[in-house]
């Protein structure tokens, strides 16, 4: 018990000298926000890098301030959604696609549909919406796919989608036209190992 | 010169008859030797057949192939921005805390086309162009962040692991 104790002020006491780049008021109030993140067992990471994004793009302390609290909530809600034993990349995209709209019960139920990560599948839910498709629309469209399409079926779904927007398409009816057309050629037996992104050296 | 033979083969017959003389100590010598020669099932086998297998558990353990870390995930990415205009450009983002300096981009003939190439666990990374240090561009290429908080813009990138269906 007091061993258990002195770890944790042991960690609390220790700041991470990333944070000597804020000012020192904003400092104090984003350690503040990442030692409680630690006790709750949250990866603090991302709020130290939301917290350094802010800081380099010179951002008000208020401002910074605001983000790191508010990722720190939204990380507690993603982590109530995909369970404790969710990597940090599934939490963050997590809260990105939370963010996009996203209701934790979409968020659970994806992970009742697929079997982990679901980084992939989180973030292309979040990044349909960031192209412009209802956030019901990507939700429905992402946990039809989740049960047997690859990580690298979804990007593509994602992509093709992307692009019959850029080509006029309304993005909701771009996305069920990609769903039912059933543009995706998921194989469970195909050549490629199951979710192997190829390494590549291109653009992301 | 019939009986000449069977007298000889009669001296031969009665000679092998003779009961044969034997060293009294001969069968203990025997047994004795005998004795000294390993059992082949007791004979002491060389170990490194055992010390091989024993290496092999171990470097499979070690490696653990089957639970490839977010190392050996890693994916190597070309991040390019063209911008003709620009004096500098740097990559900056999740990956290397947000540091201009971490991952200037590089042109190559001058044309424009800037590039710089990284190395990303499997996540989800948001990141943005910094150019000529002052101005921030989001990657037309890539989805953009749509919870900027800061007033500039940002594109995310994901990179995955392994993840399949169920």
């Amino acid at each position: 018990m007091i061993l258990a104790a002195l770890l944790l002020v042991t960690q609390v006491a220790v700041q991470d000298p990333r944070l000597d780049r804020l000012d020192l008021d904003t400092r104090s109030a984003v350690a503040a926000v990442v030692d409680s993140a630690r006790v709750a067992r949250l990866p603090i990471e991302p709020i130290i890098q939301r917290a350094l994004e802010g800081a380099t793009k010179g951002a008000p302390s208020t401002r910074i301030v605001a983000a790191v609290r508010r990722l720190a909530g939204d990380l507690g809600t993603a982590r109530t959604a995909l369970g404790t034993s969710a990597s940090e990349a599934e939490l963050e995209a997590a809260v990105a696609a939370l963010r996009a709209g996203a209701t934790p019960e979409v968020i659970a139920h994806l992970r009742a549909a697929r079997r982990p990560p679901l980084t992939m599948a989180l973030s292309v839910l979040a990044d349909l919406v960031a192209s412009g498709v209802p956030a019901d629309s990507a939700a429905a469209a992402v946990l039809a796919l989740a049960p047997k399409a690859r990580d690298a079926d979804l990007v593509e779904f994602r992509r093709a989608v992307e692009r019959d927007i850029a080509l006029g398409a309304p993005p909701g009816a771009a996305t069920s036209v990609r769903l039912n057309a059933g543009a995706l050629d998921i194989t469970p037996n195909s050549s490629s190992s199951p979710g192997q992104l190829p390494t590549r050296r291109s653009r992301p | 010169m019939f009986e000449r033979e069977d007298e000889t083969v009669e001296r031969v017959i009665q000679h092998l008859r003779r009961p044969v003389a034997i060293d009294r100590g001969l069968d203990a010598r025997v047994m004795r030797e005998i004795a000294q020669v390993p059992p082949e099932g007791r004979r002491v086998r060389p170990l490194w057949p055992l010390v091989a297998a024993a290496a092999v558990v171990a470097t499979v353990l070690v490696a653990r192939p089957w639970n490839r870390n977010a190392a050996s995930q890693a994916d190597t990415l070309q991040f390019v921005l063209v911008a003709p205009q620009a004096a500098s450009v740097a990559l900056v983002g999740d990956f290397n805390d947000w540091d201009p300096a971490r991952s200037p981009m590089q042109t190559a003939h001058g044309g424009g086309i800037w590039a710089t190439v990284v190395r990303l666990a499997p996540g989800r990374y948001r990141y943005a162009f910094l150019v000529n240090g002052v101005e921030w561009r989001a990657d037309p290429n890539a989805p953009a962040a749509k919870d900027d908080e800061f007033g500039t813009p940002s594109s995310v990138i994901t990179v995955g692991g392994r993840g399949g269906g169920s």
